[in-house]
């Protein structure tokens, strides 16, 4: 949570520097920024709408070519980027301090929690194997992302070549944030040739999807461009005549970043060749790509002096590598997109009043459907446009401003069916490719890559238009002649939301994967997002039976209300939309949170401490009926019909405690406890209860990282009174400390925390006399103790067994001579049984013995036929071998992917 | 004396104090600038400065009265403040009120060239530490939470930020550290100290020895703790040595403290210091543990150990102290060699285990063959005793040539 969080900072303190210096290099005036941030705001808010997986399919078959094209555009928007260099200088600055370092961190979870959402929804068994290779692939990559920066890009080069529409995957590139999204879900298949068809299907709404939206958020950005005469202009110019050939992609990054998305989309078009062959080309492509890549790094080295280098390709794969998270992400798009807005508001406080925001959502709230959505969109632009001009955009008081009449929508065109789509994805777009695409895109502007783009321009303008036809026709009723400035518009837009975003991509990323392991089972052949969407849904409302009454929604309403007063810039319930109610609401609900925390850490004037929080008014007070509920970490503020209230607590905990499950059901099972009682602030024996079931659970099987968790939270626990076992759990502690991190600082305040009462308790007595033991080597009266540990002690002793007789036989080889028996040293170092000695029970001598052989000591029989130790021998060659089953979590029998398989058939 | 006090009275007293503030600020008078910002000292004239305060209560008005005042109002506001919440006893708003003038103050601190206010600074540092300790105490007792050290901690990182740089004031960073390190091992936060120390140990524009003696003292004894915490007891015996070598000799207190964790130390490392010492500087609680050594004494250690286990504990000393029993067994066997050489010279070299079990029981420590083998082994592995354990026959056999190797100042092997 800490490291997310300071990632987070990290993040929004780059976005919010960089986009300083944005403003000032780009030489715009505020008004206009403003614009393009409600644009980006209007475009957010209809990511309530769920896609239907047939508006997919047929936008993919119809449109699927313009849409690429248009994906293309916004690349070249980025590319153009007219900024100067100083400002392209700060943000990749910025992007590499703030960024690099949470993308490690991110990479790694994030392979693994998406390989495992997917595999669950589409294919269970085959995904599973490919996490390892994947996540390994990414991991690399990121490794050494400032050199390669693009993990997709090695692939995709050699796909750009054998694919007809390699212009896409350019495009792709340019929303790098998409495309890398999309990576982690559909690369498996383009990857792995293994995977088979029936995978691709499943992947190809994602990538549909993402298409779609980016079309949309070119909207936004058209809307804005009849704002601003760029100087980008005559840079885009350049490009469109010079280059319209695809092919010449090649060399240049951004073609080969997007390939990805394009196998896809020939996969959705059920194209098995290209799917194929992309897996077979990409693969000894890599090694060609290498040498390849380098050359793009370089130029992002340099990138940041203030000279624009004319091989921007780098920034293109930067996009690329991003995009991993959102794959993730994909089956919950809205709540992608509400985060991202969630992160946008955040961000740009200073420029646009909250209050505005609130309005634009209230109004949007409003709207049935997407027809409605755009055509109040096209009046919000207006009246904004018109607030801005004449000065009062910030005077206004937005939250009393009355709404204006919904828009008729009767004027819509058969667009409008993917309108519905494009707002829940486009979010994701923006997110991941925030930062990286930034840095490498704007210094592009006068590349050859844009060239190319913009021949695709024009359709990329239709395209665009067709989804939000209102917009696009009252501001630009020539769609292609204003394309340039579209551009332009682009990369702002790019700039401010992107760089955001990417944080708030990652929580909810977390969520879905547990969501869609649950729903796979259901939903094994949905292959529309909207299905996912739904059956998401299904687990979070289904599941709780509340979720959708009257009453719960009266609850939510007014809690997110209660966000609004509080922050003044997000009131998005609406009570008119049926189908998704459930899910929207959920959606906002995070949103606003995210909002929240956001707020809270950026530096932007409105912002609030953490401390300023009034936690009372957001403690939560439990619904949910249900017994069992899988542990989700929170990532924005918790539900109250999703929360369970102490009475069913009680019951959750017994019904733990009687079960015959495995442990990681358990632990799962009881982190949700944790989390439900955290949330209402419920400190009570039942707390103290639910953490010593859950610690000494986590005792048993040896999880660390439980133990200490549990054992910190007991600690304050009884230090406020609350009874419990509180002794046995002393002993732990100071096991606990002696066993695992061995300072003494930890020791002493540890023994000195002891009463008087505890230290003449036998638990802490023992361990007592085990921590003396330790810190004196005194290894037979370890080896004792350990025969009689009262509770658990036992348990915590054998995570320390192995170093102790390691120590005890390095010091037995350096003192004995010449030999002794190895019976006696099964003796003294606890091997089982081996007190009985005398009568020759073998069963531990055995084991002693293999136990020296493997720790190479030199063992020799002596003339009576008995095992002895040769001392001397075995001084210089003793070793510690490498713990062959290691675990983290200490106990291989529970291997995640063991218990996977388990939970999910 | 307050309630004696006219209003007329209460201003002239006012305006005095800002008077001289300001003039002392003119003058770069740090010596008087340092009286005045003392709130502990409690000084006659700053209580009735308070009193003032308290009747007068509009005070602000008078800083804003003259441009000589106002420019100063950063500081001297939230110091009246403190005074007043100070003397009615309200020590965490008047630390709060204090923190808020300190920080003007170092602000302004900031922008004087030379340091002749490097004093007021020391003051201004040592007030934040006491008041915070105070605050807390107040704070504890009414069942809230005491943070206001850690927020002390944090001001005096920044000053630390403000004197570490090339010019005349980075003498002044020494005690800074100094305090923050009394700030985090009250706290308890001792691993905080290490970023500082890692500064003044290895930047550039610090040169140790230009430090004022006083805090280099002080830190020596500080970190040398944090040695002893570490178990590194050579470190810990150059630092402590150094800070008794460099201290005061009439300041017994601190004498006291310092020898509090150099004995352990030196006892770790086999040097026994005389009786006399302990008894000069009131450190008995050692004694028995001395006399044990020298004896080989099993019981009496344990015995001295959880006699003051709670003060050893919250010193920190005691698992170093605790480790001597190696050396206790050691001065044991010896003494059994002894005892045999003088009997018979030519088998003094081989000490049966029975012979040292018999020894152990005579001391009332009841222990098994096992465990004493064990022990025995022990001691050869650490090279206290020189020799083999022969298991077979439950024979340690001894080297003849220094058997029993004397430490010699360096700590045993591990």
């Amino acid at each position: 949570m800490d490291t997310e969080a300071q990632d987070m900072q990290v993040t929004i303190v780059a976005i919010s520097s960089s986009q300083l210096n944005h403003i000032l290099s780009s030489n715009q005036l505020n008004h206009i920024l403003s614009s393009s941030q409600l644009n980006h705001i209007l475009s957010s808010s209809q990511l309530n709408h769920i896609l239907s997986s047939r508006q997919i399919n047929h936008m993919l078959s119809s449109n699927l070519i313009k849409h690429m094209l248009s994906l293309q555009e916004p690349i070249k928007a980025q590319t153009s980027g007219g900024y100067p260099s100083a400002n392209y200088n700060s943000q990749t600055n910025s992007w590499n301090q703030g960024s690099y370092a949470s993308y490690g961190h991110q990479y790694p979870n994030y392979s693994a929690e998406s390989n495992m959402a997917y595999s669950a929804q589409n294919a269970p068994a085959a995904p599973l194997q490919y996490q390892p290779d994947y996540k390994q692939q990414w991991t690399d990559y990121y490794s050494q992302t400032e050199v390669t920066c693009a993990p997709g890009t090695e692939n995709l080069s050699s796909t750009s070549a054998s694919n007809l529409v390699s212009p896409l995957p350019a495009v792709a590139s340019g929303y790098s944030a998409l495309s890398s999204q999309h990576l982690p879900s559909t690369a498996p298949s383009s990857w792995r040739p293994e995977p088979g068809l029936s995978e691709l299907s499943s992947v190809q709404p994602s990538a549909a999807i993402n298409n779609v939206q980016e079309g949309y958020w070119k909207h936004g950005g058209q809307g804005l461009q009849n704002y601003h005469v760029s100087s980008a202009q005559s840079n885009f110019q350049k490009p469109l005549d010079s280059n319209p050939i695809p092919g010449s992609f090649q060399d240049q990054r951004k073609p080969e970043v997007p390939q990805r998305p394009i196998v896809q989309y020939s996969a959705s078009h059920q194209v098995a060749q290209t799917y194929q062959s992309s897996p077979q080309t990409a693969i000894p492509f890599d090694s060609g790509r290498v040498s390849k890549m380098q050359i793009p790094t370089n130029p992002r080295i340099s990138s940041n002096l203030p000279v624009s280098l004319p091989k921007n390709d780098n920034a293109a794969i930067g996009g690329v590598t991003k995009p991993a998270y959102i794959s993730v992400s994909l089956p919950k798009t809205n709540e992608n997109a509400s985060s991202h807005v969630a992160a946008d508001s955040a961000f740009k406080p200073g420029m646009l009043p909250k209050s505005l925001r609130g309005y634009v959502e209230r109004a949007l709230a409003r709207c049935k459907d997407d027809r409605q959505m755009a055509a109040c969109q096209d009046v919000l632009k207006e009246v904004i446009t018109k607030a801005s001009t004449d000065g009062t955009l910030c005077t206004l008081d937005w939250d009393t401003e009355p709404l204006f009449p919904l828009p008729n929508t009767n004027a819509i065109n058969n667009d409008t069916l993917n309108n519905s789509i494009p707002p829940s994805s486009p979010m994701k777009n923006r997110r991941s490719p925030s930062r990286r695409t930034k840095s490498r895109w704007e210094p592009l502007p006068e590349e050859k890559p844009v060239d190319k783009q913009a021949s695709f321009t024009p359709n990329s303008v239709k395209y665009s238009g067709g989804i939000q036809n209102h917009e696009r026709d009252k501001q630009f009723p020539t769609g292609q002649p204003e394309n340039k400035d579209n551009k332009f518009s682009h990369l702002k837009f790019y700039i401010s939301n992107q760089k955001e975003t990417n944080k708030a991509v990652f929580r909810p990323a977390k969520r879905q994967h547990i969501g869609d392991g649950r729903s796979g089972s259901n939903n094994g052949d949905s292959s529309s997002d909207s299905d996912k969407e739904q059956s998401l849904t299904a687990y979070y409302a289904g599941a709780i039976t509340l979720a959708d009454s009257p009453e719960e929604r009266k609850r939510r309403e007014s809690r997110s209300k209660r966000f609004e007063k509080t922050h003044g810039n997000r009131a998005a319930y609406n009570p008119t939309r049926t189908k998704n109610v459930g899910a929207g609401n959920l959606y906002t609900r995070r949103a606003s949170a995210s909002v929240l925390a956001n707020s809270n850490s950026s530096s932007d004037g409105a912002s609030r401490a953490v401390e300023d929080i009034d936690w009372d008014s957001l403690t939560v007070k439990g619904t949910c009926q249900e017994i069992e509920k899988r542990y989700l970490r929170l990532t924005s503020a918790p539900d109250p019909a999703t929360v369970r209230p102490e009475e069913v607590l009680e019951k959750a905990l017994l019904l733990v405690q009687d079960s015959q499950k495995n442990y990681l059901y358990k632990c799962d099972q009881l982190k949700s406890i944790r989390q439900d009682l955290t949330v209402q602030r419920i400190r009570n024996e039942l707390t103290v209860k639910v953490y010593e079931t859950h610690a000494r659970l986590a005792i048993e099987v040896g999880d660390l990282s439980e133990i200490n968790q549990c054992q910190s939270q007991l600690q304050t626990l009884y230090a406020e009174g609350i009874k419990g076992c509180h002794m046995e759990f002393s002993a732990y502690n100071l096991l606990c400390v002696i066993l695992h991190s061995n300072n003494n600082r930890d020791l002493l305040s540890a023994m000195s925390r002891l009463s008087i009462e505890a230290r003449k308790d036998a638990a802490v007595k023992h361990a007592l006399a085990v921590r003396a033991a330790v810190t004196s080597g005194n290894y037979v009266s370890f080896f004792r103790l350990y025969k009689i540990a009262p509770n658990l002690n036992t348990c915590l002793m054998d995570l320390y067994i192995e170093k102790m007789r390691y120590a005890a036989l390095k010091c037995i080889t350096r003192s004995y001579r010449p030999t002794l028996p190895v019976s006696y040293v099964a003796q003294v170092l606890g091997f089982p049984s081996a007190e009985v000695s005398d009568e020759k029970d073998t069963g531990g001598l055995e084991e002693c013995t293999e136990w020296l052989k493997a720790h190479g000591a030199c063992l020799a029989t002596d003339n009576t036929g008995e095992m002895m130790l040769d001392a001397k021998a075995s001084m210089a060659s003793l070793f510690m071998p490498e713990p062959d089953d290691a675990v983290a979590h200490g106990d291989a029998s529970l291997a995640v992917n063991d218990f996977l398989t388990r939970s999910l058939s | 004396m307050a309630s004696y006090m006219s209003m007329g009275e209460a201003h002239r007293r006012i305006t005095e104090y800002l008077n001289r503030f300001a003039d002392v600020v003119s003058y770069q008078d740090g010596t008087s600038l340092k009286h005045l910002l003392s709130l502990s000292s409690e000084s006659s004239s700053f209580l009735a400065l308070a009193d003032a305060l308290n009747l007068f209560q509009d005070a602000n008005r008078l800083i804003r009265q003259a441009d000589k005042y106002s420019q100063y109002a950063e500081i001297v506001a939230p110091l009246f403040r403190a005074m007043q919440s100070y003397r009615v006893g309200h020590l965490a708003e008047s630390y709060q009120a204090f923190e808020k003038s300190a920080n003007a103050f170092i602000q302004e601190f900031r922008n004087w060239e030379s340091a002749w206010a490097l004093e007021a600074l020391y003051v201004v540092v040592y007030e934040i530490r006491v008041l915070a300790e105070r605050a807390d105490r107040e704070l504890a007792s009414n069942g809230k939470t005491p943070e206001k050290l850690k927020a002390a901690g944090s001001f005096l990182m920044k000053v630390f930020g403000v004197l570490a740089g090339k010019g005349p004031k980075r003498v002044g960073a020494l005690y800074v550290t100094c305090q923050l390190f009394k700030v985090y091992f009250k706290l308890g936060t001792v691993h905080l100290c290490r970023s500082v120390i890692r500064s003044i140990e290895t930047a550039r524009i610090f040169d140790f020895e230009e430090f004022p003696v006083r805090d280099k003292v002080t830190y020596m004894y500080y970190t040398g703790r944090l040695e002893v915490l570490n178990e590194n007891f050579s470190a810990a015996d150059h630092k402590l040595s150094y800070a008794l070598t460099h201290c005061d000799p009439q300041s017994e207190a601190n004498i006291r403290m310092i020898l509090k964790y150099l004995v352990p130390v030196k006892l770790s490392i086999g040097i026994l210091p005389k009786r006399s010492l302990l008894e000069k500087y009131n450190l008995i609680e050692y004694n028995d543990i001395v006399l044990a050594m020298k004896r080989g004494d099993l019981r009496l250690l344990r015995q001295a150990l959880e006699e003051h286990e709670d003060r050893f504990l919250r010193s920190g000393v005691y698992l170093v102290l605790e480790k001597l029993e190696l050396q206790v067994y050691q001065r044991l066997v010896k003494k059994i060699y002894i005892i045999q050489k003088q009997k018979d010279p030519s088998k003094a070299h081989q000490i049966k285990l029975e012979v040292i079990v018999k020894a152990l029981k005579w001391l009332e420590m009841e222990m098994d063959l096992d465990e004493v083998e064990c022990i025995m082994s022990i001691l050869i592995y650490k090279n206290l005793v020189k020799g083999y354990f022969a298991h077979k026959s439950k024979v340690a056999v001894l080297s003849k040539q220094d058997p029993f190797p004397k430490l010699n100042g360096k700590p045993i092997n591990s």
